[in-house]
């Protein structure tokens, strides 16, 4: 999965002398935490990407969060030093910015966000603005390629870790005619690797128990045994 | 008189079950978990204790294939019944028919609409006023979808029936789901519909099929506050199955205020349920069916219709813990001990020795890991969702409220 998967394309963008306080309004009134600040966007009103024709020249110069205005004008070590709410918000944006490519696999961007502890990035195609993607998108992500919109049951399956286990192990499931919906690998080493699997079946304990006298280690669903 | 059933006392409701063979036909295939034997091996319990009389007996009426195409996607009807001829095509695949969990077999279509038949009936006689409550034990498919087999459902029973009620009757209902899995199909089938609330207590999609069935599954839109999951850890014993059903269901129930309830009594919460992790024992799934009657008493005036459901011990646990069902709903006593007769005409067929009582003894079974943590995991979780729901439900009765408000001063 790539970010222009993920990201959001229509960017609300502001212009760096927007007053400080207008931009409070503005994370206030359109429940967005984060703005791209280009250029060309002076003091006027906040507009969506896209919108304008002059995009292409429109240089980005910076970012606000909702963390660096929250702040600003408070009696606070932390606070900007003489910044007031009526200032330029270019007084108080991040530059240079961090900023991710359409095609960048949105693990590598998560783990951008995670590292410098950010909650998200302008998505650049060269010098233009094409979108915005957070933390939140990350998150999203992940639970779709985790498969759990699909009606399925969880199994996990260690493997040796060598070329071809894997595949054997979908071919087992596959000869019992299930779809398996997400393969996710939830723990590694150099001997062996741990594969959680979602799989189209109500009776996982059957199919476990099948895995098994295959030679597979499965880890869950645990056997049973029927009290007497 | 030791192995018959008595009437419990007071004048006793009306009370259906919905039967015929034909509902025997919906079997997926011979080595299949889902076993129509079921029916029969309940059904001669229930007579061999004296419980079920002839005249409890109640057809199974029509059901028009418009009624059907209210609840599934015509192009899924469509590819079913060409399944069900021997034409299923690649397409089948893609309506989740043809799999490990839903092989097609002859005649599908026609054996899947007879269950689902039962169901509209039984929801028939009890919202027309002919009975008061009503069983069908064939039904419960819950996790048929609107355009997909899945869960050895191929048809919603339970979502045609609660149409039924709704659509012609004008009532609103709450589904009730006792299956250890979480009826996603119901739920996703009303989940932003105003007049059905979804109900579930089952093993937490953490570790069973669907995967779904979350505390923060709550409904959507004109269904926010309308679906009410609650999810219990593996290993969950009677004490705390029990706990975890009175914080949640009455206080539903209460403020949605249904005028029927739907109950699915899966029986496979029991310990000895092949296909998961619950440790619950007859006794306690008998009280829930029994608390769930006294509910319907208290809040829709009685009306209730409870099918099965899933259950894959069928000769040790399904036909005890259905007769628990029947007995609840019925207002009888069952005898404490497993009728011979019974034990005998089925000794047979049974992989392992029949029970040879109606209840079982969960002291005697082996002790389940992290007891304390499972009980105090369910508390915490049931706390959080009541916690939610209740916020929930307080911004719906002040919208209802305003929208009452509103209607009075409008145009008349
Ligand atoms: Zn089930």
């Amino acid at each position: 999965m790539l970010v222009q998967d993920i990201m959001t394309r229509q960017v609300v963008a502001i212009g760096p002398d927007m007053p400080i306080k207008d931009v409070n309004a503005l994370m206030e009134q359109r429940n967005i935490r984060h703005f791209p600040i280009l250029e060309s966007g002076g003091s006027g009103p906040a507009r969506l990407t896209g919108e304008a024709p002059d995009d292409a020249v429109d240089r980005l110069v910076g970012i606000v969060s909702d963390r660096d205005l929250r702040l600003v004008g408070a009696e606070h070590p932390m606070a900007p030093a003489g910044v007031a709410a009526v200032d330029p918000v270019r007084r108080v944006m991040v530059s240079p910015v961090l900023t991710a490519h359409p095609l960048d696999p949105i693990e590598e961007t998560a783990k951008t966000l995670r590292e410098h502890k950010i909650g998200a990035m302008p998505v650049m195609d060269g010098d233009r603005l094409v979108g915005i993607v957070t933390g939140i998108d990350m998150l999203d992500a992940l639970v779709r390629m985790s498969g759990v919109y699909e009606a399925a049951t969880r199994l996990e399956v260690e493997v040796p870790n060598r070329p071809g286990a894997l595949a054997s192990l979908l071919a087992a499931i596959a000869e019992r005619k299930h779809n398996v919906s997400s393969v996710m690998t939830s723990r590694a080493d150099a001997e062996s690797v741990t594969f959680v699997l979602r799989v189209s079946t109500v009776d996982g304990r059957r199919l476990a128990h099948h895995l098994r006298d295959a030679g597979f280690v499965v880890l869950w669903p645990i056997d049973k045994t029927p009290t007497s | 008189m030791s192995e018959g059933a008595a009437p419990s006392g007071g004048s006793t409701p009306s009370v259906r079950f919905v039967y015929d063979a034909s509902l025997a036909a919906y079997e997926l295939a011979p080595e299949h978990p889902f076993r129509p034997e079921r029916l029969e091996l309940t059904r001669t319990l229930l007579e061999a204790t004296g419980a079920l009389d002839r005249e409890a007996y109640a057809d199974v009426g029509p059901l028009t294939e418009r009624e059907l195409a209210r609840v599934h996607a015509t192009r899924y009807i469509d590819a079913v019944k060409r399944a069900s001829r021997g034409d299923a095509g690649d397409e089948a695949y893609a309506f989740g028919l043809g799999t490990g969990d839903n092989p097609v077999f002859p005649n599908m279509h026609e054996a899947v609409l007879r269950v689902c038949a039962a169901t509209v009936s039984a929801v028939e006689l009890v919202a027309s006023g002919a009975a008061t409550r009503a069983v069908n034990l064939a039904g419960g498919l819950h996790h048929a979808m609107h355009a997909k087999a899945s869960g050895f459902c191929v048809y919603n029973d339970l979502a045609l029936g609660i149409r039924r009620a709704v659509d012609a009757h004008g009532l609103r209902v709450a589904y009730l789901d006792l299956d250890v899995h979480h009826g996603d199909g119901v739920q996703w089938l009303f989940y932003d519909t105003p007049d059905v609330m979804t109900i579930g207590l089952h093993e937490s999609g953490r570790y069973l099929f669907p995967g779904t069935g979350h505390t923060y599954e709550t409904g959507r839109g004109p269904g926010r506050g309308l679906a009410v999951n609650m999810p219990l850890e593996p290993f969950t014993e009677d004490a705390s199955f029990l706990e975890a059903f009175e914080t949640v269901v009455p206080r539903a129930l209460e403020a949605f205020r249904p005028d029927l309830i739907v109950l699915q009594a899966g029986a496979d919460m029991h310990r000895d349920d092949p296909l998961a992790d619950l440790s619950v024992s007859l006794a306690a799934m008998g009280a829930s069916y029994r608390r769930v009657v006294e509910l319907s008493e208290a809040l829709t005036g009685g009306r209730l219709v409870a099918t099965g459901g899933g259950g894959y011990d069928p000769y040790r646990t399904v036909p005890r813990a259905w007769s628990l069902l029947w007995a609840a709903v019925a207002g009888v006593t069952l005898p404490e001990r497993v009728p011979e007769t019974w034990r005998e005409r089925w000794a047979g067929s049974s992989a392992l020795p029949l029970p040879e009582t109606m209840v079982d003894d969960p002291s005697s079974w082996p002790p389940v890991p992290r007891r304390a943590t499972v009980s105090s995991h369910n508390r915490a979780v049931a706390a959080r969702l009541m916690e939610v729901l209740e916020t929930i439900w307080a911004e719906r009765g002040t919208d209802a409220e305003a929208t009452r408000h509103d209607d009075r001063e409008g145009p008349g």
